[in-house]
């Protein structure tokens, strides 16, 4: 058998192996070690998987995901969330559908420090549910509004996926953050655009809105500051070149810290809950990462991409329906495989085309965020939709899924801008990288 | 997603094994955080970095990845594509988590023999971090340490009538 076709049947072995439960890191480490016997002889393939594990453990920029994710999972067990809800809510009174935008923003600020949409999509919703619905706000406006918020997580910086990206693709992690502000920033903007359109079409989804003065909206701002302050220390330190991730990432997570105990917002439970929460999804996304090396390292040998590339050129496909293809398989994969999974076993095999047909790989990177945040709210399963039904079980899937459908548009319509104006997510790390 | 327990509270060995691996992985992480943010300060403000603090927070990694994954393999809360549970009875369920625990486990053990050959090179090599002069050989017994762990965790939820049933599945 040739190498390519151990290495299509390799792909094929590992859908089967996610089908059937088997975990992620197991099918990817399991096929990647079994294709690299098969194809450079099994003294190659324990010689891999011999060093893998350790140069994964011991690579100082993957530093950034347990530090990262401790400052999310700290900020989680404060009140930032409900604090930046509030302050949004206060400056957005006076707009039809401000709960609804507020949600949103509150999102999105708080993915800022969180870096994961699902954790993300649950702290929102479990403050602002309550009151959209209590305001008389339309479940499927409220519930589409915190999803599609939600998912803006992984998009704006700091973003775990984008590290991991980073590593499997061998890209800087400040460029990646660079390149992901703006398009977070557009999509914040285009779903609050998609809230206020629905609001305008059907305006029994939210009701009137009532105004607060301008003293009220500055002091909501006294209580998420501190926050947003840490935001623009550790990830405008980055940008300004004065941190490594690695630095910005400690940085972060210390003033959470910081932050949380002197100002009495985690106690020593919430935040000894909060270390081991960080602990076990930082460890299983180093497992993933150490079988994803595996399978990379095997799909290189078996020449895979060399074969899609030729193939594409022989059939003389343009670029953009090349592009256009590898998002079909992305929104198609989203339908049933987690998102930092299908980035370590989509990543290798699409990358190299993607380079060959001269796209950029940090563009490449913020496309492949944004229809991983489509497979988390996509119908029929994404995972922040079931993630706000059980903040609210009464609320049926249904009116969920009927809520999130405009919200789709938005990411969509984004992707199209990057396809026409690259430098939404090239310019920013050009600029402070030159 | 702090309210969330991942070990239950018993006080069997693997229970135990996993508790201590969890909170060595907790404290490396901490320990990275704290030197990390004092040699920040120490740079910006005295001018006179923390020496060796590139060499300690890589050790430190290596000290929490391969205690993180004893717990994780206890607690059964690695990333599964759970699409299938719906259309399964509990037994083929039962029966397909099983095979996952034993190419998990076949795995580790896999990964823990195909490491010896490296360690003893770093071994004989007299191999060094450059900044703190820590020799790579024993950070090699950090990670059999706790991949030894990881494989007596991963046994007991296999084979302790106790743990068998626990599936967190976890899903980010």
């Amino acid at each position: 058998m040739s190498s390519q076709a151990t290495g299509g049947l390799g792909i094929l072995i590992l859908f089967t192996l996610l089908f059937v439960r088997v975990p992620v890191w197991a099918s990817l480490a399991l096929v990647g070690f079994v294709g690299c016997g098969l194809v450079s002889g099994w003294q190659s393939a324990f010689a891999i998987t011999g060093t893998t594990p350790f140069d994964t453990a011991s690579a100082y920029t993957l530093s950034v995901i347990p530090l990262f994710v401790l400052m999310g999972e700290v900020a989680s067990g404060t009140r930032l969330s409900a604090e930046l809800f509030m302050a949004a809510q206060k400056f957005l009174s006076g707009v039809r559908g401000g709960l609804s935008i507020a949600a949103i923003a509150a999102s999105a600020c708080f993915g800022a420090v969180c870096g994961s949409s699902v954790a993300t999509a649950a702290t929102i919703s479990r403050i602002a549910l309550p009151e959209m619905r209590t305001a008389g706000y339309d479940d499927g406006l409220s519930t589409g509004s915190l999803a599609a918020g939600g998912s803006l997580g992984i998009l704006i910086p700091p973003s775990i996926i984008l590290v991991i990206y980073a590593a499997i693709a061998e890209q800087s992690v400040p460029k990646l953050f660079a390149a992901a502000l703006i398009p977070g920033l557009v999509l914040t903007a285009l779903y609050a655009a998609v809230a206020m359109v629905m609001v305008r079409i059907k305006p029994e989804y939210a009701p009137a809105p009532q105004s607060v003065s301008l003293r009220e909206k500055l002091n909501a701002l006294s209580g998420p500051w501190q926050f947003i302050a840490l935001f623009v220390v550790s990830i405008g330190g980055i940008y300004a070149g004065i941190f490594s991730p690695t630095e910005a990432a400690a940085v972060g997570a210390f003033g959470a810290i910081a932050i949380g105990v002197l100002g009495r917002r985690i106690g020593g439970k919430k935040l000894l809950g909060s270390i081991e929460m960080t602990v076990v999804i930082s460890g299983l996304l180093f497992v993933i990462v150490v079988g994803a090396n595996l399978f990379s390292t095997f799909i290189v040998q078996t020449h895979l991409p060399e074969v899609f590339i030729s193939i594409a050129k022989s059939w003389s496909l343009p670029p953009l329906v090349v592009m256009g293809l590898i998002i079909v398989a992305y929104i198609v994969m989203g339908c049933f495989l987690e998102g930092i999974g299908m980035v370590l076993i989509t990543v290798p095999v699409f990358l190299p085309i993607v380079v060959s047909y001269g796209y950029d790989p940090i563009w490449f990177s913020i496309i492949v965020v944004i229809v991983v945040e489509l497979g988390l709210i996509h119908p029929p399963i994404g995972m922040n939709l079931f993630v706000i039904q059980a903040q609210a079980p009464d609320v049926r899937l249904v009116d969920i899924y009927r809520g999130i459908l405009p919200f789709l548009v938005a990411p969509f319509a984004l992707i199209v801008l990057l396809f026409i104006f690259p430098d939404i997510a090239v310019w920013l790390p050009k600029y402070l990288y030159r | 997603m702090t309210d969330v327990t991942v070990i239950k509270p018993q006080r069997d060995v693997v229970a135990v094994l996993g508790r201590i691996q969890l909170w060595l992985a907790g404290l490396a992480i901490i320990a990275m955080m704290l030197v990390t943010v004092v040699d920040v300060f120490m740079r910006y403000v005295f001018n006179n970095p923390v020496r060796g603090a590139y060499d300690f927070t890589e050790a430190m990694l290596v000290v929490f990845v391969f205690n993180s994954m004893a717990p994780i393999f206890l607690a059964r809360a690695n990333i599964v594509i759970d699409l299938i549970d719906a259309a399964i009875s509990v037994r083929v369920r039962r029966m397909l988590v099983t095979l996952s625990d034993l190419i998990s486990l076949a795995l580790l053990v896999i990964l823990s023999y195909a490491a010896i050959v490296p360690a003893m090179q770093a071994f004989d090599s007299g191999e060094r971090k450059l900044q703190l002069a820590l020799p790579l050989w024993t950070l090699w017994i950090v990670m059999f340490a706790g991949l030894f762990g990881t494989i007596v965790c991963a046994l007991g939820a296999i084979f302790l009538r106790s743990w068998r049933d626990q599936d967190t599945g976890h899903k980010l």
